[in-house]
């Protein structure tokens, strides 16, 4: 929290300011019940119009300057409320852009999203509301007991007993209600994702089925949320009826005490007027207590949530000695690398070694899990090995900065994302200076230009929510074309062409060869890996083997087995006879 | 470049008919109908306690007068007993007053998403082709959200503030219509005052919703593209992009922000001048002997009462309207066409021994063209049929037909000879398992996903189920095993493994037919290879639908179907197709061949 509130430090003199203004409206507030004192005493029980006028006079202008002064806060707070939930919101868009793969799979993208607009707006209003009525309720009711004591004692003395009473049990309740709001919103989080589920998984749920499965699994949450919340919201209720049964309570005692005070002439009607005027600011001041708590705990929640990610260590920065020689050939070197996902304890990646040559062509075959794409994401240093080295041109690609490495790179992930806009924004995606005949010639060989020019608008057609459905083989395509027009020095496709008809796939695979880079392909068809010139065969993490077809086909029997699953006895005997 | 998807869920548009807030009123009042008692005792209860919260002042203005002018002490106590009743029942009230309107409110909320949720499987598939699953999801979450809170506590404030208002001006009225007309003086200033300000107020949260609405897709997109992101080294222009919106939204904000800090001071300036106004007048009055003293005390008290409710009011009324659009965009769901109704006599099929047959069916979805086209095929029990052809013929429609997810425009399904429309949904689907294209899993543990497919099977069943698909090997290698707890966004475990779940949950179901949709393509072919032994063993003496591209998978199959442009161009076995170099024969060299050379 402290350290989410740093932020605030360049703000100070605002905040001052600010506070001052608050301060006017709260000497005012205070100041007025004393002036009805005086009205009452000097000016109605004496019968005398004039010090009515002055004083009322005086209430007047007051009041207008308090006004005045509520106005200017108003100004300043907003002010200073935005600037601070800017600068938060930067930092942490900031922050989130530095952190590494590990980190994202650390925090769900919806949290993300939360944290850096619901909580920095609870933040942003906790700051606005201090310097406007944070501090001056407590003020209020500290001062306003002084203030009443100061115009009668023995009058004032209940309050001494009522306020701290109230306010403790005020604090009380709130923390109480607190909890439970807490397992609450527990509950409504799972109602809702049962909802969510029930939505994306409606299909399913139909071909089997499971409707009351559902329903029942659903009823129950749906149950427990309801009386959970009805007990909380009743808890709460609970407090104003309360607050404001003690307070009245208190008024009655002091008029009771003034009646007998003015008969024994003690104390004026004007004090008694006072003191009971500084007990109804009171308790309005006390209900703005309870709004006040419930955004300051709020806020306590958001701000520990955004300082965990200002506060994230992070990794993978680039070291102060970078190799800054550009990437040229993009040969590849693996020496002994062991991989395993930060916070898990399977090793997906066991002493892999291997050695790429510039502009050659591999294929990764495996099993599912075997880590095929595991081992293509360490070399744009999406993770770093565990041990081992990468190379790159022969150069440690811990040693090379990360934008420059990954310019070099040009890689098709198997889960492919597109944004919302353009075909042509999505193909020349970070460039700025394609020409129109490189994007072309890059779909051209990725083998999408046709179906763009399909579409009525082109290279224009919207895609994503508002745009075209784009099929999963359309997208793959496109996808390739956004790593073919930046000429990458080393293309890695991860299970890119799964989608592709083989027709196709044999045209794209063709149209890559007029690039000259070292490409690495993840695929699962034996078809595909047949046009590599190598073939790196993985088993549970480690390397099995690696050379051409021909080679794997005479040596290893994994596979043999996998050619024959693909192609059929007949499949070898043809590529024996051929070969 | 990057675009935020267009969101309508910020703004919200208050412009609606008188009519169709009535008539959705209507539909809230279906909800409320049968707590008829429980609301009467609320309503009862928030007209005691706004009565009460003007007699006590009442009362105290009266008690100056007498004991305190008049210096009377007759019935003293009995007044301060009388305050203290008034103010005991004004808490007790008030409390009771919510805690009802608490309990029936939440109800209320509760039986709305029960019948919302009944209400999704009850609607076609079609409905949710139509719509992305997040709009609605987030759609119905806020909506319903925001119903809860205005029904717990604005219809109370919106009655209460009313009859407040009302009962304070007519006392004033009785005591000195003089002095009312003074204090109400206020009213047009508040009035004017109020508009100007939420005029402005209401532009620039409009502003500032948007802006947000903006930034929200923004970081979504971002985040979810995050790894392209930095596969592209886009990270500074992302930035530079977000400082831009950020900065937009802090503009709005201000203002907005600014403006609505007024409301507080001004009905505090006015509430202080309203006080002024009555305690000058009031005196002059008083002096004249118009008025009593104790007159003043209530007039002050009174027109602090209902300078509140006033500025309450307008607030409440909003947020009231908003829940009111959120209620109809709730029922609007709620209103669609259900699924086809089973019609009135259908049976439930007891045993299914899987003759499957399509006579002359074609269908389209939506009337201009024609997914399938006059398809004609029978299948006898324990077949395994694949159905083969390029995107975009009809696989998928086939076996959507069959499950009855839509009924053709003509022609019948029979299974064992019988029209499917005229067995229940749920008997019919009872018979089938699927391994769809999208191996959906639910939260919940490994084991429970498993057992999904039939949900009375034993714990040795799921585990027996798991070894035939061959995901024992890798659930047990998992940390907790079968209570492996898997996440709503599927982290976790790998594409393949929930591929071979989802086989899984399909062998312990135990079907009579079988239907693979391109289940087997996500799949690694070493695995694929085991799946293939497996799903042998559970295709005997079963009939088996499979949508497959490899063509390798589909040689093995008892009887091909090729598909082209929506009708059945061939069907026959592997060798008597290639014999009769179609269309099958011509896909599958296009492949073979290649993959030979």
């Amino acid at each position: 929290m402290r350290y989410v509130l740093s932020y605030l430090k360049s703000y100070r003199k605002w905040m001052i300011i600010a506070w001052m203004l608050m301060l006017i409206e709260l000497f005012v507030e205070l100041w007025h019940p004393l002036l009805m004192e005086k009205i009452i005493d000097n000016g109605v029980m004496k019968n005398d119009l004039h010090v009515i006028w002055k004083w009322g006079a005086v209430m007047v202008a007051t009041s207008l300057l308090a006004f005045l002064s509520g106005i200017a806060n108003s100004f300043v707070a907003a002010y200073v409320g935005q600037q601070y939930g800017f600068a938060l919101r930067n930092a942490l868009f900031q922050k989130v852009q530095s952190f590494s793969l590990f980190h994202f799979s650390q925090f769900p993208t919806a949290s993300l999203i939360t944290r850096m607009t619901n909580d920095v707006s609870q933040m942003q209003n906790m700051v606005f509301m201090s310097l406007r009525v944070m501090l001056r309720a407590p003020l209020l009711i500290i001062f306003g007991v002084v203030m009443a004591l100061f115009v009668h004692v023995k009058l004032a003395l209940i309050l001494l007993i009522v306020v701290p009473a109230s306010l403790a049990f005020l604090l009380f309740m709130m923390n109480k209600a607190a909890q439970f709001f807490t397992k609450v919103q527990h509950i409504l989080d799972r109602v809702n994702s049962i909802m969510g589920e029930n939505i994306a998984g409606i299909r399913l749920i139909k071909a089997w089925g499971r409707s009351l499965y559902e329903k029942t699994r659903f009823t129950e949450t749906n149950q427990a949320l309801m009386t959970r919340t009805v007990t909380v919201l009743r808890l709460i209720e609970t407090i104003t009826p309360v607050l404001l049964l003690v307070m009245n309570m208190a008024i009655v005692i002091i008029l009771l005490i003034g009646r007998v005070e003015i008969h024994t002439g003690s104390a004026t009607a004007g004090e008694v007027v006072a003191v009971i005027n500084y007990t109804t600011r009171m308790t309005a001041a006390l209900s703005i207590f309870t709004f006040v708590t419930t955004a300051f705990s709020r806020a306590k929640a958001s701000g520990q949530r955004i300082a965990n990610i200002l506060t994230a260590p992070v990794d993978m920065l680039d070291k102060d000695k970078r190799d800054e020689q550009p990437i040229e050939a993009g040969s590849i070197q693996f020496e002994n690398v062991s991989f395993r996902y930060p916070e898990t304890d399977v090793d997906v990646l066991r002493d892999i070694s291997f050695s790429i040559g510039a502009h050659e062509t591999v294929a990764i075959l495996g099993e599912t899990g075997s880590g095929k794409s595991s081992l293509l994401q360490l070399i744009p240093r999406l993770y770093d090995a565990m041990d081992g080295t990468i190379k790159v041109d022969g150069i440690d690609i811990r040693q090379i900065r990360q934008e420059r490495l990954r310019t070099a790179i040009g890689f098709v992930p198997q889960d492919i994302l597109l944004f919302s806009g353009t075909i042509r924004d999505n193909i020349c995606f970070g460039m700025d200076n394609v020409t129109e005949e490189e994007m072309i010639q890059a779909a051209k060989n990725a083998q999408i230009h046709n179906t763009i020019m399909s579409f009525p608008e082109g290279y224009d057609t919207m895609v994503g929510q508002k745009g075209v459905t784009l099929s999963g083989g359309q997208k793959q395509r496109i996808s390739i074309a956004r790593a073919l027009v930046r000429h990458p020095k080393i293309l890695l496709l991860d299970d890119s062409t799964s989608a592709l008809d083989v027709q196709t796939e044999a045209q794209l695979l063709q149209a890559l060869k007029s690039y000259s880079c070292t490409t690495l392909i993840v695929t699962q068809k034996i078809s595909t890996a047949m046009e590599a010139d190598t073939i790196i065969l993985l088993k549970d993490g480690k390397l099995l083997a690696h050379g051409t077809h021909e080679y794997l086909l005479r040596t290893n029997e994994l596979y043999s087995k996998l050619v024959e699953s693909q192609l059929g006895k007949k499949g070898i005997s043809d590529v024996k006879s051929t070969t | 470049m990057l675009r935020a998807p267009h969101r309508m869920m910020g703004v919200k548009e208050n412009k609606r008919s008188v009519k169709e807030n009535a008539q959705t009123l209507r539909r809230i009042w279906g909800f409320l109908e049968h707590q008829k008692g429980r609301l009467a005792v609320v309503i009862v209860m928030v007209m005691i306690s706004s009565g009460l919260s003007l007699l006590g002042p009442y009362i105290v203005g009266r008690a100056v007068d007498t004991y305190i002018i008049a210096k009377r002490t007759d019935g003293f106590w009995m007044v301060v007993v009388a305050l203290l009743l008034i103010y005991l029942a004004l808490s007790l009230s008030s409390f009771l007053q919510s805690y009802w309107m608490i309990g029936i409110a939440q109800k209320t909320i509760y039986a709305i998403r029960t019948e919302l949720f009944g209400q999704f499987h009850q609607l076609p598939i079609s409905f949710f082709n139509q719509r992305q699953s997040g709009e609605l999801m987030s759609r119905l979450t806020n909506d319903i959200d925001n119903m809860s809170q205005t029904f717990n506590s604005t219809v109370i404030q919106v009655i209460s503030s009313t009859l407040t208002l009302i009962g304070a001006v007519v006392v004033m009225l009785l005591l000195s219509p003089l002095l009312t007309a003074v204090t109400l003086l206020i009213v047009p200033i508040m009035y004017g005052s109020m508009k100007w300000i939420t005029n402005r107020t209401q532009m620039r949260f409009k502003e500032q919703q948007r802006n947000l609405g903006e930034l929200n897709g923004f970081i979504e997109e971002v985040i979810s593209g995050q790894k392209v992101v930095k596969l592209f080294s886009q990270e500074k222009k992302m930035i530079a992009q977000f400082l831009e919106k950020s900065e937009q939204l802090k503009q709005s904000g201000f203002w907005a922000q600014t403006y609505s800090g007024f409301i507080p001071k001004l009905m505090n300036v006015l509430n202080n001048m309203s006080f002024a106004l009555i305690a000058g007048v009031g005196g002059i009055f008083a002096f004249k002997g118009m008025i009593s003293i104790g007159t003043i005390v209530i007039f002050s008290e009174y027109a602090r009462q209902f300078t509140r409710p006033l500025n309450d009011l307008a607030n409440q009324w909003n947020t009231f309207l908003s829940a009111l659009a959120g209620a109809e965009r709730v029922f609007e769901i709620i209103d669609q066409d259900k699924e086809e109704d089973d019609e009135a006599e259908t049976i439930d099929l007891p045993a299914v021994r899987g003759n499957v047959e399509f006579r002359n069916v074609s269908f389209s979805y939506d009337q201009k063209r024609k997914a399938i086209q006059n398809v004609n095929f029978s299948v006898t029990e324990g077949e395994t049929v694949a159905l083969v052809g390029p995107t975009g013929v009809g696989k998928t429609t086939i076996i959507q037909l069959l499950m009855r997810f839509y009924d053709p425009d003509h022609g019948q399904i029979l299974i064992d000879g019988i029209d499917t429309r005229r067995v229940k949904r749920s008997s019919l689907r009872s018979h089938m398992a699927f391994v769809l294209q999208d191996p959906f899993l639910f939260q919940g543990t490994i084991r429970e996903n498993i057992r999904y497919g039939r949900l009375e099977a034993t714990d040795e069943e799921v585990v027996e189920a798991a070894k035939w698909a061959n995901a024992h090997s890798f659930i047990t290698k998992l940390p907790k095993g079968y209570d492996t707890v898997l996440q709503p966004d599927g982290s976790g475990i790998s594409q393949g493994q929930k591929q071979l779940l989802a086989i899984a949950r399909a062998m312990i179901a135990k079907p009579s037919i079988l239907v693979l949709d391109e289940a087997t393509s996500n799949i690694d072919t070493m695995t694929e290879l085991m799946i293939q032994e497996a799903l042998e063993r559970l295709m005997e003496k079963r009939t088996c639908f499979v949508i497959a591209h490899r063509l390798n998978t589909i040689q093995q199959a008892d009887r091909i179907l090729v598909l082209r442009e929506g009708t059945v161009v061939e069907q026959g076995t592997h060798d008597s197709l290639l014999k009769e170099k179609g269309f099958y024969s011509e896909l599958y060299y296009r492949q073979f061949k290649k993959d030979a050379i």
